[in-house]
């Protein structure tokens, strides 16, 4: 068991040297480039990585140029989850054999995949992984859009946003269909680890990804990730849009180990109305409409009950 | 740089980050590492931007509040002291100022062709009101 870096507070985590770099091509104000550097920062050891297609992907590794400094593939849109499930399998076989060159290294196997990615199209490959028990880390940039492609609606688009494929207008106001609730579904695959993160609160993060990290086992962590192109909002405001989700209980953050032990890690000092997490994005614009107002009390009913059940699941450690 | 053309590759070809081998690299800072001319810390998109963020490091408290929030890894923190920005890779979002705890603040946007010296000396005052 390698040792876990230790990180007290936010100056001694600056000393960290970034294994990430400038000038790749996501948009000013992404949240994804916080949240990848965060995690590489809460370890020393070594890292091998992909990345699933989606903005991340192609945003980093546009030829001649590799934004990352450390090992990492992309295959398809599908399969970054098990592509790292593979490198671990084979890191394994050669630990056994002894044919590692340098055994006393620990890497630590790492798949960033956007929601599209997790919720829809990759959700098969990742389920295997979860359910082979690799030892492997799969990260979901959750922007709840394929924004890569311009903004179709997920499976993770809650209900009421107004995306490319359900638009918002005179007859329809926008998605119908609730956001997927994936971290149950893969905690209910038994594994050590599923957690929810946002960037905004750097030690919760490092804290849960350091645990996950540790456990042997898959571990699953899902990661709100605004995204200034299409939620609608200013670049600068990235870190605000997601105080108020975190605050507002829309993107509660908890871990589930072994899938019995519930953990809410943050609970907010003041909790803030729903209503002021969606004025902030011009996705939910049309939801102050008279005609859709109903819609904003039925999203604020649907949050507090997620946020009853969350806290009736912690007390009764199921 | 000369591009290689998609068909000039060899199958199983690999981009490598760095010339030569570095051993620790989350030990190795970045003005350590030989960047080779692969990785993405050798272009720029400075042209990104419209406003910039200039540092008034008087006010500055080392809170790394920026160094942290930073999507493009722009803001230079050594020893838990912030000490610039890199000007190569900032696309100007302006993340940093909206995070800056002090007062006034020790990072504000200014237009790109502004003067970093005109505007470190007419830096606004503290600002009375409490929120």
């Amino acid at each position: 068991m390698s040792e876990i870096k230790k990180v007290k507070n936010l100056k001694e985590f600056s000393t960290s040297a970034d294994r990430f770099e400038g000038a790749n091509l996501l948009c000013p104000g992404c949240a994804h480039s916080i949240i990848v550097r965060e995690v590489l920062n809460a370890t020393n050891n070594d890292l091998i990585l992909s990345a699933s297609t989606g903005c991340l992907e192609v945003c980093t590794a546009v030829y001649p140029y590799t934004s990352w400094d450390a090992s990492w593939i992309h295959i398809g849109f599908e399969n970054g989850s098990t592509a790292v499930a593979g490198a671990e399998t084979m890191y394994k076989a050669l630990k056994k054999k002894g044919r590692l060159k340098q055994p006393e290294r620990e890497p630590k196997f790492v798949s960033f995949a956007g929601d599209g990615a997790s919720y829809d199209i990759g959700f098969q490959w990742i389920s295997g992984c979860m359910e082979r028990g690799h030892n492997i880390m799969h990260v979901v940039l959750d922007n709840e859009v394929y924004a890569n492609t311009g903004g179709q609606r997920s499976s993770s688009t809650p209900i009421g946003s107004s995306a490319t494929t359900s638009p918002a207008g005179r007859v329809s106001y926008g998605e119908k269909k609730n956001k997927k609730d994936m971290i149950a579904i893969m905690a209910a695959h038994q594994i050590p680890y599923a957690a929810q993160v946002a960037p905004n609160k750097w030690k919760d993060m490092v804290k849960k990804i350091q645990h996950g990290m540790a456990v042997d086992g898959p571990v699953f962590i899902n990661a709100i990730s605004p995204c200034t192109t299409e939620w609608k909002f200013d670049p600068k405001d990235t870190m605000h849009i997601a105080d108020l989700a975190t605050d507002s209980l829309v993107f509660p953050l908890y871990e589930i180990i072994d899938n019995h032990e519930l953990n809410i890690t943050y609970r907010p000092k003041n909790v803030i109305p729903v209503e002021e997490y969606l004025a902030a994005q011009g996705r939910f614009k049309h939801l102050f409409k008279d005609e859709y107002k109903y819609l904003i009390k039925e999203w604020q009913e649907r949050v507090d009950e997620k946020w009853a059940y969350l806290n009736r699941r912690e007390e009764a450690r199921v | 740089m000369m591009k290689k053309g998609w068909d000039e590759f060899e199958i199983g070809a690999m981009l490598r980050t760095f010339d030569g081998k570095i051993d620790d690299i989350a030990g190795t800072l970045q003005e350590d590492r030989a960047y080779s001319e692969n990785s993405s810390f050798v272009a720029s998109v400075a042209d990104w931007r419209i406003n910039k963020p200039i540092f008034n490091k008087d006010f500055c408290i080392d809170c790394q509040f920026c160094w942290v929030y930073c999507p493009d890894i722009s803001i230079i923190s050594r020893d838990k002291k912030m000490i610039g920005i890199d000007m190569d890779h900032c696309k100007g979002c302006g993340i940093c100022v909206e995070v800056c705890p002090t007062n006034p603040k020790s990072l504000l946007m200014f237009p790109e062709k502004s003067d970093e010296e005109t505007e470190l000396a007419t830096w606004p005052a503290k600002n009375k009101e409490t929120k």
